[in-house]
Order: C-alpha cells, then structure tokens, then sequence
C-alpha cells in the first residue's frame, strides 16, 4: 500500500512479556510503565519480533497464517493498535 | 548542628567513618531535606559503612538509576512530540547531566523535565505536546497570566498517561530579572547528546545553573544547585585547560558575571572547587566576600532533624528572589495576591 | 527536637521527633514490649511539629512530617497525637520503602502460611485480622503487608492496630485493657483507639510466611464468594500499592508471580463471625 507507516518493534530487552490467566502484562523497561492488553495486541507484537520495519498491511499477512482473521478492515484495526503502540513507546516508526 | 555536617561528607566522604548513630541520622535526614540523599549514596558507594545505613544508601541509588531511566525517557517522548514541528530538544539541568552521562548526574534528584525553545516558537511547542498528549496542570487565572506575562516558562503542563511535568523554557531566567541571559546564543551553541537531544555547552550550563542558584531561586534547594555547579566546573575545567577564561567570557556576555563569580567562590569554599585564579587577561580571586556570608549561613540552616533553621533569614531570601525578578511595584502586587491565597514561604 | 523515641516495626526503624511530650509518652508506653533500640540508626525520621510557632502552645495544632511528607497535610489536634505519629510513620513507609513490595492489606499467618486481606478503608479487613489474631492466627499487620522482592514471601508489619468506630467495641470485648491505647475521639476518621498485638506477634515480627490465599473482604452484605481473575487481581494489588511504580522491574517481577501464584477470592460478609466462618472453610478447601 502506498504511503502506508512502517513500524519496528522496541528490542527484546525494552519490554518483559507476563501473561496471566485472562490478560497479557507488558512491562517497558524504558519508562517503567506496566500495560495489561489483550489480543490481538500480543500477537502483534510477536509477529514483529524480528526488529524489522513491518506495516499494517504486512502484519495482516503474517497474522493470517496463523490465526483466522475473520471479516470487516483487519487492516486499519491493526494499524490503529501499532499508533497506540507507537504512543506508549511499544513500537516506533521506522 | 548545621548542613555543614551534609557538605563534609559530599566533599570528602571518608569523614563519615568518625560519625555516631545520631551523626548518621541526623546527616541522612538532612541530605533527604536536601534532595541531596542520592548523590550522597554515590559518593559513599564502596566505603565502609555501618550495616543500618547500607540499605539505605542501596535503596537510593537503586531510585535514582531508576529516576534517570525515567527522566531519558519522558525527554524521548519530548524529542518525539517536537520532531515534526522541526524543534530540536535542548535538555536542561538534571536530565541533561543524566542523559549526558555527566557526574552531575550520579544520584541526582531530577523531577521535572526542562526544556529550551526559542521564545518565538513557544506557542507552536505548546501546541505540538498537547497533540501528544501533555495537559495544562490546571492553574488559577492569576497564575497563569502570571507565568505567561512574566516568567521564562510556560506554565507547567503534565503528561495525562504517564503523569509526569515538562516544564518549557524560553530563556533561562524570569523576563522580569535584571540580568537577561542571551537565550538565543546558548541554543546556538548547544551541543548534541544524542539522537535528537541536546544539551548548554560547558560554560553555559554553569552560568544556567548559578543563574539558577543565585538570580533566580530563594536559595531553596541551594546546596544541591551548588554542587551541580561543583561537579560541572570540577568536570569540565579538567577536560579543558583555559575553561574557567571562557567561562567568565560567556558569563559577562549573559550578564551573569556576579552571580558565577559568587557561586564560584560559595563552591570553593564549601566543597573545594579547584578553581582557578586570574590576573591577566582578567582579575579573578576566589576569596569570601562579606556579602557572602548570608548565603552560606542560609545555604547551611538545617537541623539535624532535617528541619530549616533561621526562619527569618529563610524569608529575607524569599523576599530577595522576587526582588530580583520583579520590580518593586509588581512584587507588591504579587506578594498580596499570593497572600491572600494563603501562600507563605515555608 | 524536644521529645523523641526510635522505634523498631517488622524491618524499618523510625526516630520519632516531637515538639510535644504526649505523643512521645503514649508511644513509649503502647510500644512498651518491642525491641529497645534506643540511639538506632533509623530509615525513617518523623516529625511532629507545630503548623507555626505559636501552635505550640494556643490550640496546638501538629503537622505530620519528615524524611518524606505532604506539603498539604491536614494538621491535627495534640489529642489526637498518638494517631499523628502513628501516620507519621505509615506515611514514611508508603512514600519510602523500597526493601519490599508495600501492599495496602492486613495479613495473619497460620502454620507458616500467610493469609492477605486487601480492600479499601473500611472493607473490614484491619478488624478482620485483629479478630483473626485472637483467635489461634499470628497477626502479621493490619495495615501494611510487606511482599519479599526475591522470596516471594510476606514478611511482618505488626505496628499498634488501628481500630475505628463499631470495631472498637467489638474488639475492646476481646483483649484486656493493658492492650488497649486512649480512645481517640472525632477524628477525621471517627472515633480511633489503638490495640498493641499478642506478645508473640510481637516477637516474631522477624518471622515471614509464603502467601496461601488472598482475600478482597467487603463487610455490609452476603454471605457471598466469588473468584478473581488473575487480570483484576493484579490491577486491584497496584492500586492497593503504594511503591509498585517506584521500585520498577523487581516490582512488576515480585507482583506478577504473587498474582499467579496465590488463589485469590472476593468476600462479602454480613458480620464478623460469618467472615471468620467464611475464612476458615476457605483456607480448609484452597489454601
């Protein structure tokens, strides 16, 4: 997609990952600041586990081979989720 | 019992191994009056020190790396706010020496995040940390057209998610202050960090920081602004030969040259600055002045409960610090409007 | 300052300054039977000084401070000294403490196991645990539950227990009077009267436990029980928290194994004896 924003994911070291029972912690070293998501937030992040820059459009792809995506704009959901990421310092734009 | 047990042990740490039970609390509830608790933790690290006080001191510098971790962080988030707006961030005081690495910044307390834009630009920097979601702290009308109209800052704004102030500066001391600091040229010559972060320049962040002590400040907090300065010369003045030649230069050209002068001499005599003396191209000797007696008996009125000592000298620097910022007329009418809220020193 | 007395708590040692004798003297007696550590080097010092200089005499008026405080503390009358220092203390603790992670909760332990009690003011957890320290459970603290960063363990805060309003004649019924501090009256609080534990939790106040059950009491309506979800648990226990935010990564380390370690129910009960009814059968059945 033209113009679409690209993202990589902070280092492996910036961010500790503790699920519980029905949630999923997310401890950012940087800030010190705990968030509690739900997916499909940590399979986001998995899914850009390489460091690499990744866009909305190919995150939907990765995810698709994994998980059944279901209808309705998967991809401006996604994107929506690495702009909230991109605001607590998850993720930022490459 | 003064601060001048707080100052002996920054300036040579090995004296504490004479202190009692009651030496040691008194010298640590007075470094924790003083916001001076974590840099006295660094300069103690590796001696030996009585099994109380060590997790104490562990339990402080374990804050204070976590404080700088934070402070680093909020000026990314400011780096990320101002970038698209073209606005390099020039960092001052404690998370510049921490983000520099500098060892102003061992233990230091930090607080706040300041910031330097051009005063022309100040609006647009507003504008662009509200989009990122910084939030005015709500203040009063008074307050506000206060700090709009007179100070050298926005009024504090704080971030809604992570619940931490900036404060943003356009010069570094109060528009209404006699001396008027050329804030243009110390943005010119600040000196990059990294990524995207700056910093004052060596001389310049000496004269900020006695700008800070002396012009501006009631001496709240003095003893820790004096040993900023102190370990800023002690650093610089070893990494460069003629620093303190360029340093008066730079202070004469903001107009500061009394008050790095007296911090100067306040730094050598309290905590052994190794200065250096002048006679050509300049006339520069470092001893006491009888004016400087006042700010060092205030710079030492605390008790070893951690309590401040000499009320009345406290309030005659109150009042100076305002004297200084403000003309006479205003300062009345600030005076009252803050009395009448109920706003007294101490 | 003019009076002053060091005091030993679980793991902290407070120096406790006042401009007044009364508190001073109250303290000294109530805390009679800790560990005498006069002249101590203390973590915390506290003070209780006059809102201004005559305060000291006219209607004297303390302001609680320190090591740490808050600038806007509400001042508080010198009859009321005893629960000034006592908060003088608690507020060095929430502000200060980084040895451990603090949780806002009341505990008892029973065979080298810890129950924890967290809830709001007023939930009924402090005379939950006082009433559960009578009754062949070791009280821990009613106030402040301290989680070891690298145990895992809940170790002792076993400070004077505060009691308010209804709960002072229950427990007063129970303990004999040596125990029991003045009666505090109107205070912003209620009525407060303070309780000096069982000896022996006093002197094990060295002495952790592994936590077994957590509890969320609410005192008004039931008898009813539900579980927790790991997720509320864990939101409920950083609000419940005063340094969770300051001590950072052994903080998020130390809460998010306790959080999936230990079971964790929410209990409504209608009086204190269905509450103890209701712990029993749950501490037989999980913990």
């Amino acid at each position: 997609m033209v113009g679409e924003e690209f993202y990589r994911r902070e280092g492996a070291e910036a961010i500790i990952v503790r699920p519980l029972d029905d949630i999923v912690l997310l401890y950012h070293r940087p800030s010190g600041q705990t968030h509690m998501v739900i997916s499909p937030v940590p399979e986001i992040l998995d899914t850009m586990a390489d460091g690499l820059p990744a866009s909305a459009t190919m995150l939907r792809d990765r995810l698709a081979l994994l998980y059944d995506l279901g209808e309705g704009d998967v991809v401006g959901e996604i994107g929506q989720h690495l702009a909230y990421l991109d605001r607590i310092g998850l993720v930022r734009p490459a | 019992m003064s601060a001048a047990l707080l100052v002996m042990a920054l300036r040579d740490p090995a004296t504490t191994a004479a202190l009692d039970a009651t030496g040691w609390n008194s010298l640590i509830a007075m470094a924790r009056a003083e916001r001076l608790i974590g840099t006295l933790a660094f300069r103690l690290e590796g001696l030996g020190v009585p099994d109380a006080v060590r997790p104490i001191l562990a339990d402080t510098r374990d804050d204070a790396a976590r404080e700088a971790r934070q402070a680093i962080w909020e000026a990314d988030r400011a780096r990320a706010a101002l970038a698209p707006i073209g606005l390099p961030v020039i960092l001052l005081k404690g998370t510049a020496y921490a983000a520099a690495g500098l060892p102003a910044g061992r233990g230091r307390f930090i607080g706040d995040l300041d910031i330097l834009v051009p005063r022309d630009r100040i609006d647009a920097a507003a504008d662009a940390l509200v989009a990122a979601g910084w939030e005015w702290v709500k203040e009063d009308p008074y307050d506000d057209a206060y700090y709009r109209q007179w100070m050298h800052e926005l009024p504090p704004m704080i971030h809604a998610e992570r619940d931490r102030m900036i404060d943003v500066h356009h010069t570094v001391l109060p528009l209404t202050a006699r001396p008027t600091p050329d804030a243009a040229a110390m943005m010119a010559d600040a000196v990059l960090i990294t990524d995207g972060l700056y910093m004052l320049c060596a001389e310049d962040r000496v004269c900020h920081a006695a700008a800070h002590l002396l012009a501006d400040g009631d001496l709240q907090g003095g003893l820790r602004n004096l040993w900023d300065i102190h370990c800023l010369c002690e650093e610089s003045s070893e990494r460069q030969d003629d620093f303190y030649l360029c340093l008066f230069e730079k202070a004469a050209h903001h107009q500061l040259t009394a008050a790095v002068w007296r911090a100067l001499r306040l730094s050598h005599h309290l905590f052994d600055t190794e200065v250096k003396a002048y006679h050509v191209p300049i006339e520069v000797d470092y001893k006491l002045r009888w004016s400087d007696r006042a700010f060092i008996s205030r710079l030492l009125a605390r008790n070893g409960w951690g309590q401040e000592t000499r009320k009345a000298l406290v309030f005659a620097f109150f009042v100076r610090s305002h004297w200084l910022r403000m003309p006479p007329l205003m300062l009345a009418r600030h005076l009252l409007t803050k009395w009448r809220k109920g706003h007294r020193p101490q | 300052m003019r009076h002053s007395l060091t005091l030993r708590i679980g793991p902290a040692t407070f120096r406790i300054g006042s401009a007044w004798a009364q508190p001073i003297d109250q303290l000294a007696r109530l805390y009679a039977d800790y560990p005498d550590v006069d002249g101590a080097i203390a973590d915390f010092t506290v003070r209780l000084q006059p809102t201004s200089a005559v305060r000291r005499w006219v209607r004297p008026s303390i302001f609680i401070t320190g090591d740490h405080g808050l600038a806007d503390a509400a001042p508080m009358s010198l009859a009321h000294g005893l629960l000034a220092a006592e908060m003088g203390m608690n507020l060095q603790m929430a502000l200060g403490w980084r040895r451990h992670l603090l949780l806002h909760a009341s505990s008892v332990e029973k065979d080298g196991r810890v129950l924890v009690m967290t809830g709001e003011s007023g939930s009924g957890k402090s005379t939950l645990a006082a009433q559960l320290g009578e009754r062949g459970w070791r009280l821990m603290g009613d106030e402040f539950a301290l989680l070891d960063l690298d145990s895992g363990a809940i170790l002792p805060f076993p400070r004077l227990v505060s009691l308010k309003n209804k709960a002072i004649d229950v427990i007063a019924g129970e303990v004999p009077a040596a125990r029991m501090g003045p009666l505090l009256g109107a205070t912003a609080k209620g009525d407060i009267r303070h309780m000096v534990p069982r000896a022996d939790a006093v002197a094990r106040m060295g002495e952790g436990g592994m936590p077994a059950l957590l509890l969320f009491p609410r005192f008004g309506s039931g008898p009813a029980e539900r579980p927790v979800g790991q997720g509320e648990v864990f939101m409920r226990l950083t609000q419940a928290s005063t340094n969770y935010v300051a001590l950072g990564e052994p903080g998020f380390a130390a809460l998010t194994r306790f959080v999936a370690q230990v079971p964790a129910r929410a209990i409504d009960f209608p009086s204190g004896e269905a509450a103890i009814a209701m712990v029993d059968r749950l501490w037989s059945e999980i913990a």
